[in-house]
């Protein structure tokens, strides 16, 4: 009886939580699409591009599956002040990227960081790379064994190094959720069907995508 | 009347303007999408991953007299299994996992045109 009366609150506390967190995600959801931001983005899985010119049609990054792929402090410091990622412009290999994205006040960045965290990935293991202060294997792989940092811009003891073609790495501990990284690796064309990325399934083991995707959260 | 249409069809089909011109479309839009990060939208080696910091120089395909020196079972090794294949680079990435056989195909279509060349015979 006694064990009773303490679950009952708690249930009550956790019931609240939850309808909290969905009111929430659904008032973020609302300033999201007030904003317009879903024509740029869309938050509906699965990925439905075929073809490089269904890629190209689409205006900017997917956002289906944010919760899984981001990191919540990272995404409100972002909202606010929204910096590019990518060096060059969203689905160009030739025009700098301008900036100029769309900035939410700070009373919209909590709603609607709800609302993108809730978009999650089933195959997202959470736990499954083991982040160390270092991963040397994983650095091996991403500098020299494979072409990541062909394309991929990463800090360095000086300050960067890198290609401008693909997402930017600098900060990537603090932006990416690593067990998406392994995710992507792992499954790529379940998040991006088409794109500039080669496939590293059946090139990389599983370990060595662990070990990648741990090395990338080590960066600052 | 409909086998007549079919016969058409299949030597349209078959011939190589139309094979040609198929795979020629297909092979820049690849490139543009897949080579151009490094290798440049021309094709000369240029593209915006070359920065100070690219540790090798990314292969001219217009450059027809070293073009000629490399036969198209190379070019396709290399697309397939990234440069290390022929003790070049691992910056260049090993795309077999990404691209159909029939988009390897195109893609040396399309580079045989960037250089103007047929390659040696293997």
């Amino acid at each position: 009886m006694k064990t009773g009366v303490s679950v009952f609150p708690a249930l009550v506390l956790l019931v609240m939580t939850s309808s909290l967190a969905r009111a929430d995600a659904a008032a973020g959801q609302a300033v999201f699409e007030s904003n317009g931001c879903q024509s740029c983005h869309y938050t509906q899985g699965p990925a439905t591009e075929k073809t490089i010119a269904d890629q190209l049609a689409k205006k900017g990054p997917e956002l289906w599956y944010a919760g899984s792929k981001f990191q919540r402090p990272w995404l409100e410091t972002w909202l606010v002040d929204p910096q590019p990622i990518r060096p060059m412009k969203f689905n160009s290999v030739m025009e700098p990227n301008p900036g100029g994205h769309a900035v939410l006040s700070a009373d919209q960045v909590g709603p609607v960081a709800d609302y993108l965290m809730s978009l999650r990935s089933d195959i997202v293991q959470d736990g499954a790379v083991k982040v160390k202060k270092k991963n040397l294997k994983g650095k091996l792989i991403f500098i020299k064994k494979m072409p990541c940092s062909g394309c991929h811009q990463f800090p360095t003891k000086k300050k960067f190094s890198g290609g401008l073609s693909g997402p930017s790495l600098i900060g990537a501990g603090k932006r990416l959720n690593p067990d998406w990284v392994l995710a992507y690796l792992r499954e790529p064309k379940v998040f991006k069907p088409v794109k500039m990325m080669p496939v590293f399934v059946g090139v990389l083991s599983d370990k060595d995508m662990k070990n990648v995707a741990a090395h990338v959260a080590t960066f600052k | 009347m409909t086998r007549l249409f079919l016969t058409t069809l299949l030597i349209v089909a078959l011939s190589p303007a139309f094979t040609g011109a198929a795979q020629a479309a297909d092979g820049e839009a690849l490139f543009g999408f897949y080579c151009a990060q490094c290798h440049g939208t021309g094709g000369e080696g240029d593209g915006p991953n070359v920065t100070g910091d690219f540790p090798v120089d990314p292969r001219n395909f217009t450059e027809t007299a070293e073009m000629e020196k490399i036969s198209d079972a190379d070019i396709r090794n290399v697309i397939i299994d990234g440069g290390p294949i022929a003790d070049k680079s691992p910056m260049m990435p090993p795309w077999g996992k990404t691209l159909t056989n029939a988009e390897v195909e195109a893609l040396v279509g399309y580079l045989r045109q960037l250089c103007n060349c047929t390659g040696k015979t293997s």
